[in-house]
């Protein structure tokens, strides 16, 4: 269960100062799948920041189990981060000069596992392992992030517009894909996207306006990546 | 104009190593031109074999460390233009999507000229700044008779003109054969070249993997560690055996310019790996890792070529000076054996591993400041 609590936070300084987070508070249980949606600048991606760890809040806390990360130093942070958490930004971000099976292996040796390829099947890529990203279509640049993710086998899945830079037809491939490894897997999932058809295939959906938290809505009846509009 | 005036000012390693050269080549070679004119002056068989080892000196000299110096001019150049244009290949690629030639983008490149020029400029003054004491030292026995330090305008053109217009040739036609690929590629940042993926074998963990690739895409920087610590190991050395062989004027002279060579090139080679890692780093930083452990995969793998450089270095500068002594000077009297002298060598290796280990610390503390947001930047 990650309990967030009156979370706060200003970026800029003097004059240029402005609030991105305005009291923010949220429950969000074990195994749900969120998505946090808003228009840009509505302060979705800093939130998503500061709760995985990546961005220190101004006020308030976060709690994973009763343990907060709100005070913790950087290096307790990144050993957070290590056991935790995983991400999947819009950019991909896989590391230029490593091939399929190395990126992967990057978030495998994390967790320890050798057993890191049948992520790599889980999205269709075996035949591509020895391939480097920039051989890859953005489609398969995601799914390899993905991989990358899964494989280090997180409690909390933070996703930052995974289908963003890519075209409806890839963008369905990778959501189902992710959807369906998060059902198997039981892992929590927040997704930020910006895409309201997306927030039909979540459990809870967060909208967000101007740093605050306008609406919270469960679905009753979750679409799947090829049932919703796009 | 691309590549700008201020652009050749940040090109401070060629500058260095330029002004070390043309200091050393400068200072013997008008030295060398001084001496020949008083040959025939010279009446007795002592003073001849002493002219003679002079003027196998400056030869040596000047041949030995003008053409390591610039080897490395060259290699520091071509690894200058490469990194440019991986830097800027997005304004490059809009340059060349809109017309401009490859030619025309290459002819600004002519610029970095300038820093072989203001680096040849440096060292040439500096050398005639040191020039009086290093004649009066080169003679202090009064062996030959006197002569005094001339201007040769021909040292002029051969140490500043020709190189800053050489190099600058250099940077265009290097620039030109860089700059052949698609506009597309620069735009989106694929500036490498057909087959610069480079496969490397699965190793026990992903920090190995990491280590191997960052060495392998970037072995340029392999030779300027090398490089520095072979200046480091080499200067350092002989700047001791300096003072029984020669004088400890020469001594310290050697050991500022190694340790000005060492530390420029060894920053430059650093400061380069971190940079165009940091975006990794910062991915790694994302994922949980720690610094020592991006230390380790950035950083770690230059380690062996250190120390091979070290120990080369070590080589280098004993085989000079048994050849100087053994051969240069066989005919000469009261030159010192020259040996391996082992208490230096562990001096200059405890010294060696203090800064290099001591510096890579600090390189650490560089990492740990690179922000997990920096991936976020984009």
């Amino acid at each position: 269960m990650i309990k967030i609590k009156n979370l706060t936070k200003y970026y800029g300084t003097g004059d240029n100062r402005f609030k991105v987070l305005d009291d923010i508070s949220l429950e969000i249980k074990d195994g749900e799948y969120v998505v946090v949606l808003g228009a840009s600048g509505s302060g979705k991606s800093t939130l998503l920041n500061v709760v995985s760890g990546l961005e220190k809040s101004d006020s308030g806390s976060i709690c994973y189990d009763e343990k907060s990360i709100s005070n913790m130093s950087e290096k307790q942070l990144t050993s957070f981060r290590k056991d935790n958490t995983a991400f999947i930004f819009q950019q991909y971000y896989l590391l230029p000069n490593l091939n399929v099976e190395k990126n992967v292996k990057m978030g495998a040796d994390l967790y320890g596992n050798k057993d890191y390829k049948k992520y790599i099947e889980a999205v269709g890529l075996s035949d591509k392992l020895k391939k480097f990203p920039n051989e890859l279509s953005g489609g398969e640049q995601q799914r390899v992030s993905i991989a990358r993710a899964l494989a280090k086998n997180p409690k909390v899945l933070f996703l930052d517009e995974p289908t963003g830079a890519l075209d409806e037809k890839t963008g369905r491939l990778v959501l189902d894909y992710i959807i369906k490894l998060q059902k198997e897997q039981k892992f929590t999932m927040i997704m930020v996207t910006h895409n309201s058809n997306i927030a039909e295939t979540a459990d809870t959906v967060v909208r967000m306006n101007s740093g605050k938290i306008i609406e919270v809505t469960k679905n009753q009846h979750k679409k799947s990546a090829y049932e919703i509009g796009w | 104009m691309i590549v700008s005036i201020k652009d050749s000012f940040k090109l401070f390693g060629i500058f260095i190593i330029t002004c070390c050269a043309v200091t050393v080549c400068n200072m013997f070679l008008n030295y060398y031109l001084d001496i020949i004119d008083i040959e025939s002056l010279i009446n007795n068989e002592y003073a001849q074999i002493f002219y003679d080892a002079q003027i196998m000196t400056c030869k040596v000299v000047c041949a030995v460390s003008g053409g390591c110096l610039l080897a490395t001019t060259v290699v520091m150049l071509f690894f200058y233009i490469k990194h440019y244009i991986d830097s800027h290949g997005k304004e490059i690629g809009i340059l060349k999507a809109l017309g401009y030639s490859d030619f025309r983008i290459a002819r600004s490149f002519s610029v970095f000229g300038l820093s072989v020029f203001t680096g040849c400029i440096a060292g040439y003054l500096i050398s005639f700044a040191l020039m009086p004491s290093f004649y009066e030292l080169q003679n202090e026995d009064k062996i030959l008779p006197e002569f005094s330090i001339s201007f040769h305008p021909a040292l002029f053109i051969i140490l500043v003109a020709v190189p800053a217009i050489v190099f600058a040739c250099i940077a265009v036609i290097h620039s030109m054969r860089k700059l052949k690929q698609p506009a597309v590629n620069l735009l989106k940042g694929i500036t490498k070249a057909k087959g610069k993926n480079i496969e490397i074998k699965n190793k026990k963990n992903f920090i190995a993997d990491m280590k191997s690739s960052v060495i392998r895409n970037r072995k340029t920087l392999v030779f300027f560690i090398c490089f520095s610590s072979f200046c480091f190991a080499a200067m350092i050395q002989m700047s001791a055996s300096m003072k029984d062989l020669s004088s400890e004027y020469m001594g310290i002279m050697i050991f500022i310019i190694g340790v000005t060579l060492a530390f420029t090139t060894l920053y430059i080679a650093v400061t380069t790996v971190i940079n165009s890692n940091s975006k990794n780093i910062a991915m790694m930083r994302v994922f949980g890792y720690q610094t020592s452990q991006c230390k380790t995969a950035v950083l770690d793998g230059y380690r062996p070529a250190a120390y091979i450089g070290f120990f080369i270095g070590t080589a280098y500068q004993f085989g000079l000076l048994k050849m100087m002594v053994e051969i240069v000077f066989a005919d000469f009297e009261g030159v010192p054996e020259y040996n391996f002298d082992v208490k230096m060598f562990l001096i200059t290796l405890a010294a060696f591993i203090v800064v290099y280990e001591g510096i890579m610390l600090i390189y650490s503390s560089r990492i740990k400041s690179i922000s997990v947001k920096e991936v976020m930047s984009e």
